[in-house]
């Protein structure tokens, strides 16, 4: 009998872990050579390729399973069809999320961003924050940042941003089931989903919900407004991020190195299920994985110190390896768990540290720049926004591209901790691979 | 003649590693007695909390095993210390509460799969003592690993357990004599009261090492578990 399409997939994903585990000069072993006595893999990567695989199949006790069984392809395969076959016994739909199937596709039906209106040359900000002249060009790339007026704060940039992708999808307010807001900043209550729900008059009965997750804001939010429209729970959801960093990280409380990478930004999404009128460029979401690197939790810690300043602690080299290392480690998890290649996305939509690390990141992923939206460049780092602005100037590309002629997004961001997520979107018109899909 | 109290006896493939602290005037260090011919010994007759008369050559390993010593007699046992001393010993030699002063440089993760190390000419030292806010063993595919967090809240993650009594541990639970379900009652063991049973102990303390170079990297392991493993609690799972 040939083998299945699970079976095959399953193949492919364990080729491509052993791959990168063992590289390529490496002849691929037979199914049920034992890796570690033939000397294929020793220990040290019998594990590292189990991990490999966990994480790029979701199933994350599959090295468990694996005890006492003989380390081959084989065994793998054997605790991939039980895993499954688990799964579709009654009852156990919830435990492997990644094998459950993605039955009601949730599609970005319009995005928008506003960024603080002030844009400020970064030697202006090298002389306020007392730093040499052109250190921010120099060291970080960064030419100039976007600075909220006087006027502007993350409610008025979060609400320009949603008005104007409730415009662009000819979407009444009333139409909205959720409202789900994330801030690195506004740190006061009503928060800001509450101020954003009055501030849209939207009905009352529109649930508003906070994430946190700082810069991985956006990728929390967008995970949670998908898993509420493909419960059945919700129709439409309306995804904003708003930072204003230029009012909390200011010269004389916090390093220049730090506070002088920050501009002020907002990013809003329209989701909603496949139902409603989407173009032809819509891009539906994929799944979303996530995680915490802890032993880069030193790298950076910003709390509130008792007589009110603002404790910081930031190692900026640490936090750059730690950066650079974990975007290009979930960039790849993300063309495992995908099967995208990385090479046919259209662009992706990532955090900015700074434009010299995204510079690095491409050279590391052996992607062209312009793959990455410029974000930081112009307008700073935007915490929950950056990421977010990157995300909607890839998608106003594809708009502008010939009707299915666009290829599929990645998205990576990190937080503080260091929390770390992944993604993907692909164009409506691969809409058919969700059906039915399995890993 | 030098006094070593053996404060870690270390599985690395059929052989064993080892290392002992030695007295210097007012400082306690670690030192690991090499062969002449090897980094490790076949057989290693002793255990933990012996102490060991034996005679070393002067000079020290090359970065980062700076505290290898070739071995140039037999060992030979003096007395011996109970392991709440051991450990007490073990908080005054080398020790470190944060990732980068663990082995005086960047500890790197493994970007294709699982695992930390540190790049060749950075680590100063290939062995330190630490104290941890949790710890946790796991089984993966036949291999047990570590996950712990430092006191500073770092988090390391898949690291190698090479601590012999531990090691003969586990093989002992999923020894065929032990009757069905092994794996599942160790599981549960290690997920239950192997946990309090570690983290609740007085003298609880790990020490961390670094390979040899492997894929010409030194990459991290626990060496030693404190409070070491009791044969009795076989019987309670």
């Amino acid at each position: 009998m040939a083998p299945g399409k699970d079976e095959n997939r399953w193949r492919g994903l364990i080729e491509d872990c052993f791959r990168r585990e063992a590289g390529f000069q490496i002849p691929m072993p037979d199914s049920e050579q034992d890796l570690i006595e033939t000397g294929v893999l020793d220990s040290m990567g019998w594990v590292s390729f189990l991990r490999s695989l966990e994480s790029a199949s979701g199933l994350n006790e599959l090295g468990a399973q694996l005890t006492a069984e003989t380390p081959s392809f084989e065994s793998i395969l054997h605790a991939l069809r039980e895993s499954k076959a688990e799964t579709q016994s009654p009852g156990a739909g919830a435990s492997h999320p990644q094998l459950v199937e993605t039955r009601i596709p949730v599609l970005i039906a319009s995005s928008s961003v506003a960024l603080g209106s002030r844009r400020i040359p970064s030697v202006e900000i090298d002389r306020a924050f007392g730093m040499t002249e052109g250190k921010l060009q120099h060291r970080a790339g960064i030419e100039s940042l976007t600075y909220a007026s006087e006027n502007e704060n993350e409610l008025s940039l979060g609400t320009r941003a949603a008005r104007k992708a409730l415009h662009a999808a000819a979407c009444g307010v009333q139409e909205l089931d959720w409202i789900i807001a994330t801030s690195e900043t506004h740190l006061s209550y009503p928060s800001l989903a509450a101020q954003l729900h009055s501030q849209l008059l939207t009905r009352e009965t529109c649930g508003a919900l906070d994430v946190g997750g700082a810069c991985l804001g956006l990728l929390n939010g967008l995970a949670v407004a998908q898993s509420l429209i493909a419960s059945s729970r919700a129709r439409t959801i309306l995804v904003v991020t708003a930072d204003v960093h230029s009012r909390v990280f200011i010269p004389g409380r916090v390093a220049g190195e730090l506070g002088g990478l920050f501009g002020d930004g907002a990013s809003a999404f329209l989701l909603r299920t496949s139902g409603g009128n989407a173009s032809q460029n819509a891009y539906s979401l994929g799944e979303f994985f996530f995680g915490c690197a802890g032993q880069y939790a030193g790298a950076i810690r910003v709390a509130q110190a008792a007589n009110g300043d603002l404790d910081t602690h930031f190692d900026g080299e640490a936090l750059s390896r730690a950066a650079i290392t974990r975007l290009e480690k979930v960039i790849r998890e993300t063309e495992l768990r995908s099967g995208i290649a990385l090479s046919s996305v259209n662009g992706v939509a990532t955090h900015q540290p700074n434009p010299r690390l995204l510079k690095l990141l491409a050279n590391q992923l052996g992607l062209p720049l312009k793959r990455f939206p410029k974000v930081a460049e112009t307008s700073g780092n935007l915490g929950s926004s950056t990421c977010g602005v990157a995300l909607h100037s890839v998608l106003q590309t594809a708009q502008d591209a010939p009707a299915g002629d666009c290829g599929p997004i990645f998205l990576a961001s990190l937080g503080p901790g260091l929390l770390f997520g992944g993604g993907w979107l692909t164009p409506c018109h691969h809409l058919p691979r969700y059906e039915g899909r399995d890993l | 003649m030098t006094k070593l109290l053996i404060t870690e006896i270390t599985r690395m493939g059929p052989a064993f590693c080892v290392i002992g602290l030695q007295r210097d005037k007012d400082n306690i260090r670690s030192i690991r007695p090499v062969s002449a011919s090897a980094n490790s010994w076949l057989n290693f007759p002793f255990h933990r909390g012996d102490i060991l008369q034996c005679d070393l050559a002067p000079f020290s390993g090359a970065k980062p095993h700076v505290e290898d010593r070739v071995s140039t007699r037999g060992f030979q046992r003096e007395s011996v210390v109970p392991e709440p001393e051991v450990v007490g010993y073990l908080h005054k030699a080398e020790i470190a509460d944060s990732l980068p002063d663990l082995f005086g440089c960047v500890i790197h993760e493994n970007r294709t799969g699982s695992g930390l190390y540190a790049k060749p000419l950075e680590p100063k030292r290939s062995i330190c003592g630490t104290r941890t806010k949790n710890l946790r063993l796991e089984l993966c595919g036949n291999e047990i690993r570590a996950t712990l967090a430092l006191s500073s809240g770092e988090v390391l993650r898949d690291l190698p357990l090479v601590d012999r009594d531990w090691r003969d541990f586990i093989d002992a639970a999923l020894a065929e004599g032990r009757g069905a379900n092994r794996v599942a009652r160790l599981e549960r063991f290690l997920n239950s009261q192997f946990h309090y049973k570690i983290l609740s102990s007085p003298h609880h303390f790990i020490r961390l090492g670094l390979t040899r170079p492997y894929h010409d990297l030194y990459w991290l392991m626990l060496d030693t578990l404190f409070p070491l493993p009791k044969q009795e609690w076989l019987e309670e799972f």
